[in-house]
């Protein structure tokens, strides 16, 4: 798992919490970037036909292929009707002025099913160091921009929980 | 129940021995380390799921961490299986299977 790293904050938190409510601090440009995202995250999934999803249906039982296999076909597209589901939900609320506590679910549920996929495509390992000359470099400031606002959200989802 | 002393004799060819005598044996539920979640969101989703106080979350997130790998809930297998598929919801790589 990697650590985020501490950087000099130069912007509002991307979330935060107001009341009940999850107030979105994102910039126009930041915006319609995740809307495309999700929608992109949606079509890819709902296909459910591309290899680097894999990491986002793990192996229930390693140990046992058929018990695997059941499982598997009980509960693969409930699995994909809820990414489809929370992609739809961040679309919809990429200009909103705040989430409740369901919507702010679909957004870390997207923003992490998006790392996943990506992660995935890149083959990225732990320790990993951004090198900006690499070919692959957009695509992992992509994943590190994800990252800390998916940060952010467990930040803002955290007053929920009891002993917050 | 404890497993049966003597085998058990059965018509159903199909019939798994091992499956019935170990039917009592709890499932585990193993939530395993990867590159790209992050520790903050596997916490967190521990903590959502289980009702996990922040202390126990963060210390068996800093188990998958460090050790690769932690039992996070354990029972019968449709509890587990409950389990297993809520943290896949949820992004993590969990898996289940009988306790040793």
């Amino acid at each position: 798992m990697p650590r985020r790293m501490i950087l000099k904050r130069r912007r509002p938190h991307a979330f935060e919490r107001d009341g009940d409510r999850t107030a979105i601090r994102l910039g126009e440009d930041e915006r319609s970037m995740l809307a495309d995202l999700a929608g992109q995250f949606r079509s890819v999934v709902s296909d459910d036909s591309d290899p680097d999803l894999k990491r986002l249906y793990p192996t229930a039982y390693p140990d046992d292929p058929q018990r695997d296999a059941d499982y598997s076909g009980l509960v693969h597209e409930d699995l994909v009707r809820t990414r489809v589901a929370a992609a739809e939900t961040v679309v919809a609320t990429a200009n909103a002025v705040s989430l409740d506590s369901d919507q702010l679910t679909a957004w870390m549920q997207v923003l992490n099913g998006l790392r996943l996929l990506l992660g995935t495509r890149l083959d990225i390992s732990e320790g990993d160091e951004f090198d900006p000359e690499a070919e692959d470099a957009p695509t992992l400031a992509l994943l590190s921009w994800l990252g800390f606002l998916l940060e952010e959200a467990v930040v803002a989802a955290s007053s929920d929980l009891d002993d917050a | 129940m404890s497993p049966a002393p003597t085998p058990l004799e059965v018509d159903d060819p199909d019939l798994d021995h091992d499956a019935v005598v170990d039917a009592d044996r709890p499932w585990i539920v193993l939530v395993w380390n990867d590159p790209i979640n992050l520790m903050s969101y596997v916490a967190h989703v521990f903590r959502k799921l289980f009702g996990f106080s922040k202390t126990k979350a963060d210390k068996l997130m800093m188990d998958v961490h460090e050790k690769g790998r932690a039992v996070v809930s354990s029972g019968d297998r449709e509890n587990a299986e409950m389990d297993v598929f809520r943290l896949h919801e949820h992004g993590l790589w969990a898996t289940m299977q009988q306790d040793d």
